[in-house]
C-alpha cells in the first residue's frame, strides 16, 4: 500500500459466503473491489483452519492486484502466514497487546467496539482503526443489541483514529449513519448478498462522497447567556476554540456541572445552554 | 510584661474559628497585595464572588489561583442574584465546584443602596439550609427578620452596619444590639464598616465576627489596614468578654475621695478629679 494511505478507505467490505450461495468467494469479492471497496476483511467463523487459510491466500492475491488492504478476522497466525495487512479482533478475541506482539508494529489492527468506553480503550491501546456498531440490528451477528447512531455521533466527536460504522447498514439507512458523523462505512450482506456487488459498492461510495468534505456541522448554543455558533464537538474543544483552556473555571451544561475530566466526553448538542464560570474577588 | 488573653473561639458551621475577621477579596489593587493583606488579617474565612468567565480576555482572573494551601474556609457569595432562585443556583454551582458548603446569601433589592431583598433572602435561606448548606445571609438590620432567618435555618445572621461600600459605620447600633440580644446564632456584622473603630464598636456591642472588604482593599495601605482591623476586632471581642461599665449621666471619681488632703465634708459627693 505504498501509493496511498491505507486510512483513505471509505468503504470496508467483509466476506460472508452464506450470503452468496452458488457463487465463488473470490468472484464476489472481486466485484466489490471493482466497485471501489477500499478495505477487505475475511471473516469466516465457521470454516476449518484449512478453509480459512485457503481463502486468505486467495484474497491476499486478489487484494494485492487491486492495491487494497487485506485484513483477516481473528486468525493472527493466518494473517502472518499470508502476509495480510492486518487483523481485526473483537472484544472477546485475542487481547490487543498479544496481537500487537505477534504482528509487530507495522501491521494494522482493528478492534470491534460497542460503546464509547471500548472505543476509547482501543484508541489508547494503539488500535489502527475501530469498528463502531452494530449500528442497526443485523443478521450477520444475530442477538447483538444495536448501538444506534447515537454511538456513531459519540465516536465522531471523540475518537481520533479512523472508525468504521458497521452493522445492518444498507443503502436505505446509510444517510442516517453518515449524518450521525460516520465517514467510513462497512456493509456485509447488503453488498455481498446483492446480485451486483460492484453496483452496490458504487452506490455506497456515492453516498459517502456526498458527505466527504462536509464540514462538521456548526451548532447554535447559548454560551454565558449569549447566542453563539460553534463547530466544537465537545466541551473541551469549545473551551479550546475560545482560547480559554488555561483558565480555572467551572462548566455548567443545561444546569448541570460538568467536571473538567469529562469535558472531552461531553458532546455539544444544538441549543445547549453552557455557562463557563469562575470565582473572582468579592465581599 | 504584657499579659496575653485568648478570646473564645467562634463555632460556626461545624468549625472552630480563632479569627473573628472574615475578609472579602474584592477590589484589592493586585492579587499580591490581597495575599499580603490576607496574611496580615489572620482571617480564616474569605469571601468571593461567582462570575462568568470573561471570554474576551486571556488573563485568568480566578481568585483561587492566589489562595494556595492556606486551609481557609471559603464563603462564596451570591452577589449578582436578585431572586432566591438565582442565589440558589449560584450556591449549588459553588458547592459542586468543590469549594465546600458555606454560602453567603446576598440578594440585592436595589442597585442604588444594594440593600438585601428580605423576602428573597428568607426564601433562599430556607431552601439552601434544607439542602445542607451552611447559610450565612446578608440581611438588613431588622430584628424580626433576623429571627425569621434563624428559624429558617441560617447558621449565622449577617446584618449590615450600613450599605455596602459606604463606610458609614454602625447607623443603627440600637437595632443591631436588639438582634444580638435575641439571636441564638452568631451575629456577624457585614457591610458598611468604614474603619477599625467601627469594627471594634460592633464587636463590643456583641457581634460574633466582622466581614469587611472595601475598607481594607481600598485603604492607602491595605496590608497595614488588615492588621489594624484584626487588632480592633480582637480588642472589641476582648472588651465584650470583659464587660464594659454602664454609661452614666454624671462624672464619678476614679480615685477614692476618702483621705483626701483637702477634704471638705460638705462637698465630698461632687468630687470628680483624676479619671
Amino acid at each position: 500500500m505504498k501509493e496511498r494511505a491505507w486510512s483513505d478507505f471509505e468503504l470496508y467490505v467483509i466476506t460472508a459466503s452464506t450470503h452468496h450461495p452458488g457463487r465463488e468467494l473470490v468472484d464476489v469479492m472481486e466485484q466489490t473491489l471493482i466497485g471501489g471497496a477500499g478495505m477487505l476483511q475475511l471473516r469466516n467463523k465457521t470454516g476449518s483452519r484449512e478453509d480459512v487459510l485457503r481463502e486468505a491466500a486467495a484474497l491476499r492475491k486478489l487484494t494485492r492486484a487491486y492495491n487494497v488492504p487485506f485484513i483477516v478476522n481473528d486468525y493472527v497466525d493466518i494473517a502472518i502466514q499470508v502476509e495480510a495487512d492486518g487483523v481485526h479482533i473483537g472484544q472477546d478475541d485475542i487481547p490487543f497487546e498479544e496481537a500487537r506482539r505477534l504482528l509487530g508494529p507495522d501491521k494494522l489492527i482493528g478492534v470491534s467496539t460497542h460503546s464509547l468506553e471500548q472505543a476509547l480503550k482501543a484508541e489508547r491501546d494503539g488500535a489502527d482503526y475501530i469498528g463502531v456498531g452494530p449500528v442497526y440490528p443485523t443478521n450477520t451477528k444475530p442477538g447483538k443489541a444495536a448501538v444506534t447512531t447515537a454511538y456513531v455521533t459519540e465516536a465522531a466527536a471523540q475518537i481520533h483514529i479512523p472508525f468504521v460504522a458497521i452493522g445492518g447498514i444498507t443503502l436505505d439507512n446509510a444517510d442516517s449513519v453518515l449524518e450521525a458523523g460516520a465517514r467510513r462505512l462497512c456493509a456485509v450482506s447488503a453488498i455481498v448478498g446483492s446480485e451486483d456487488p460492484a453496483a452496490v459498492c458504487r452506490s455506497f461510495l456515492n453516498k459517502i462522497g456526498q458527505y466527504s468534505g462536509y464540514a462538521p456541522q456548526s451548532v447554535t448554543i447559548m454560551l454565558n447567556g449569549e447566542q453563539r455558533n460553534t463547530s466544537a464537538r465537545n466541551l473541551e474543544e469549545l473551551v479550546r476554540e475560545l482560547g480559554q483552556s488555561h483558565k480555572r473555571m467551572v462548566a455548567e451544561l443545561d444546569g448541570v456541572i460538568v467536571s473538567r475530566g469529562m469535558w472531552r466526553n461531553t458532546v455539544i448538542q444544538p441549543r445547549a445552554d453552557i455557562e463557563l464560570i469562575q470565582f473572582v474577588g468579592g465581599g | 510584661m504584657k499579659a496575653s488573653y485568648e478570646t473564645a473561639a467562634l463555632r460556626l458551621g461545624g468549625k472552630e474559628l480563632r479569627s473573628r475577621f472574615f475578609l472579602g477579596t474584592g477590589r484589592f489593587p493586585s492579587p499580591a497585595v490581597m495575599q499580603l493583606a490576607l496574611d496580615a488579617s489572620g482571617a480564616e474565612v474569605i469571601t468571593f464572588a461567582v462570575r462568568r468567565v470573561d471570554l474576551e480576555s486571556y488573563e485568568d482572573d480566578s481568585i483561587l489561583q492566589h489562595l494556595g494551601e492556606r486551609g481557609l474556609t471559603y464563603l462564596p457569595n451570591t452577589s449578582g442574584a436578585s431572586t432566591a432562585e438565582e442565589a440558589v443556583r449560584i450556591a449549588r454551582l459553588a458547592r459542586a465546584a468543590g469549594l465546600g458548603n458555606w454560602i453567603k446569601i446576598e440578594i440585592s433589592g436595589s442597585p442604588v443602596t444594594l440593600l438585601p431583598d428580605p423576602i428573597e433572602t428568607l426564601k433562599a435561606t430556607d431552601i439552601l439550609a434544607n439542602e445542607g448548606f451552611v447559610v450565612l445571609p446578608y440581611t438588613s438590620d431588622d430584628p424580626i427578620l433576623c429571627k425569621r432567618l434563624e428559624e429558617a435555618g441560617a447558621a449565622a445572621v449577617m446584618p449590615g452596619a450600613s450599605p455596602i461600600g459606604t463606610g458609614l459605620g454602625l447607623l443603627n447600633p440600637y437595632y443591631l444590639g436588639l438582634i444580638m440580644e435575641g439571636a441564638k446564632v452568631p451575629v456577624i456584622i457585614d457591610a458598611g464598616i468604614g474603619s477599625p473603630k467601627d469594627a471594634a464598636e460592633a464587636m463590643e456591642l456583641g457581634a460574633a465576627a466582622i466581614l469587611a472588604n472595601t475598607p481594607i482593599a481600598k485603604a492607602k495601605d491595605p496590608v497595614k489596614m488588615a492588621q489594624a482591623f484584626a487588632m480592633a476586632i480582637e480588642a472589641g471581642r476582648l472588651a465584650s468578654e470583659a464587660g464594659r461599665v454602664p454609661k452614666k449621666r454624671y462624672a464619678s471619681a476614679s480615685s477614692d475621695p476618702a483621705g483626701s488632703l483637702f477634704l471638705q465634708p460638705a462637698s465630698v459627693s461632687h468630687g470628680g478629679e483624676g479619671y
